[in-house]
């Protein structure tokens, strides 16, 4: 028997990256100096990331 | 694919809701799709365009001048330009706050200029001598540079603002895609756990989990690159509303009298200096010439921006007499163009240094991935649907293995 996911569990992620993208590109527009640049390349690297584990993962 | 996978493929599509998002889904990609390639294998040398202009650049190079010394007058390099291209029209001088140089951009007439945009041909000059370092002919008169094609390729198929409209009307299809998307994942997922990759069954199956993955990882970034494109794609137009509202409405009480001519030109030079002198607080950036399509036939347009990073991004517009070099007037910008100028940056990447450049490269390469497994499995699934019906026509009765 299949146990259906809920919203919740479905979109932790997806959400959670979607948010990081998009506070990765404002903090590098809006602060440009000091610790927003750095935190926004690993805000936008975190897809990225994330998706090579994935990928990593499903062949080990 | 399997008998299992493609049952419960099937299972799933019976849901009208779902049916609907997965006809959009498709439909609004396959529409889009070589196009958006095209898009985003064009974009990924424009990324590195600042990189790639550098090492390509054949200009002489900059004067080693002490800290601090003085740029050249504008008037000196006006001079020089009509000089060097007598009979010309200048269209606009640019100063650098990043480099020395100074760009004066020239055209055979404001006619021709308006006629076709790429008539426009540059003269780069040393901001601190004054010094000729690089003179351009009109847009692809001498070749296209490298540069250039993918720009063109990428914005309007050389088919100019026809191809601007038709690639925002791609790029609005793309962000259906994505938003249709994003319904589809959250049916196809609930029996799956987050990142799986079912990479032993079938290839298609792979490759189908593989463009749910990545597709659903970079949706933020795909979503803002895509919307900003479309908003980028539109700068003429919504450059010629405002030129028809708000500037058509301030140059109202000046309809009707006599037009400059290029003798009666005040220097540009004072011109630049009193919008510095009255706006200390802004970078002074670029003096256009009147008669620009984008400006006014009685003023010089003097383009400022913030020091600020944000701001930096945002140009404001003040009107000086062109006869009389005194200040007339700033310009409000209106939400739509200010929309534009933040669109720029979130487009382009080019805001946050070498690292988000690369970043971009990184996503743009998944974008492209996307596209094209989404095109595989729309492939590889229309010739399953066949060989499907080809022995159903043999073996009428489902297996009941199938079965949920």
């Amino acid at each position: 028997m299949t146990i259906h996911r809920s919203i919740g569990l479905i979109w932790r992620w997806p959400a959670l990256l979607a948010a990081l993208s998009i506070f990765g590109l404002l903090s590098a527009l809006l602060g440009q100096t000091g610790v927003w640049l750095p935190l926004s390349w690993v805000a936008l690297a975190a897809p990225l990331a994330v998706a090579a584990i994935c990928i990593g993962r499903s062949r080990g | 694919m399997s008998e299992q996978a493609a049952f419960d493929e099937r299972a799933y599509e019976r849901k009208p809701a779902l049916r609907r998002w997965l006809f959009v889904h498709k439909w609004s990609s396959l529409v889009c799709s070589l196009f958006l390639l095209l898009i985003c294998i064009t974009g990924l040398p424009l990324v590195l365009r600042d990189e790639i202009d550098g090492l390509l650049d054949d200009a002489l190079p900059y004067a080693q001048v002490a800290a601090g010394a003085p740029n050249v007058s504008l008037d000196r390099v006006v001079e020089a330009s009509r000089k060097l291209y007598p009979g010309e029209t200048v269209i606009s001088v640019f100063v650098d706050d990043d480099e020395p140089k100074i760009m004066v951009y020239m055209a055979s007439s404001w006619e021709a200029f308006k006629a076709n945009r790429r008539s426009l041909h540059s003269i780069r000059f040393d901001a601190h001598t004054g010094d000729v370092l690089k003179q351009t002919k009109p847009f692809g008169e001498d070749g296209l540079t490298f540069l250039q094609l993918m720009l063109t390729l990428h914005r309007d198929l050389f088919a100019g603002l026809a191809g601007e409209l038709f690639l925002g009307a791609m790029a609005l299809l793309f962000i259906a895609a994505i938003v249709s998307g994003i319904a589809i994942y959250g049916q196809f997922m609930r029996k799956l756990d987050f990142g799986t990759v079912r990479a032993s069954r079938s290839r298609r199956l792979k490759w189908l989990d593989l463009h749910n993955l990545l597709g659903v990882v970079t949706l933020g970034w795909a979503l803002v690159v895509g919307a900003t494109g479309v908003i980028n794609e539109l700068s003429t137009p919504l450059f010629a509303l405002w030129q028809q509202t708000d500037v058509r409405a301030m140059l109202a009480p000046l309809q009707g009298k006599p037009v400059p001519q290029t003798s009666e030109l005040f220097s540009p030079q004072a011109a630049y200096d009193a919008v510095r002198t009255a706006f200390p607080d802004m970078i002074t950036t670029s003096v256009v010439y009147p008669g620009a399509p984008f400006g006014s036939p009685f003023h010089y347009v003097v383009w400022t921006k913030g020091k600020e990073p944000l701001t930096s991004r945002l140009f404001s517009p003040v009107l000086v007499d062109a006869r009389s070099g005194v200040l007339a007037s700033a310009i409000t910008m209106p939400w739509y163009l200010r929309a534009l100028e933040l669109s720029r940056p979130l487009h382009f990447g080019d805001y946050g240094g070498m690292p988000l450049k690369i970043i971009w490269v990184l996503l743009d390469l998944v974008t492209i991935f996307v596209l094209g497994s989404g095109l595989y499995i729309w492939f590889a699934r229309s010739r399953a649907t066949k060989t499907q019906q080809r022995s159903a026509a043999v073996l009428p009765l489902p297996s009941p293995g199938a079965a949920e």
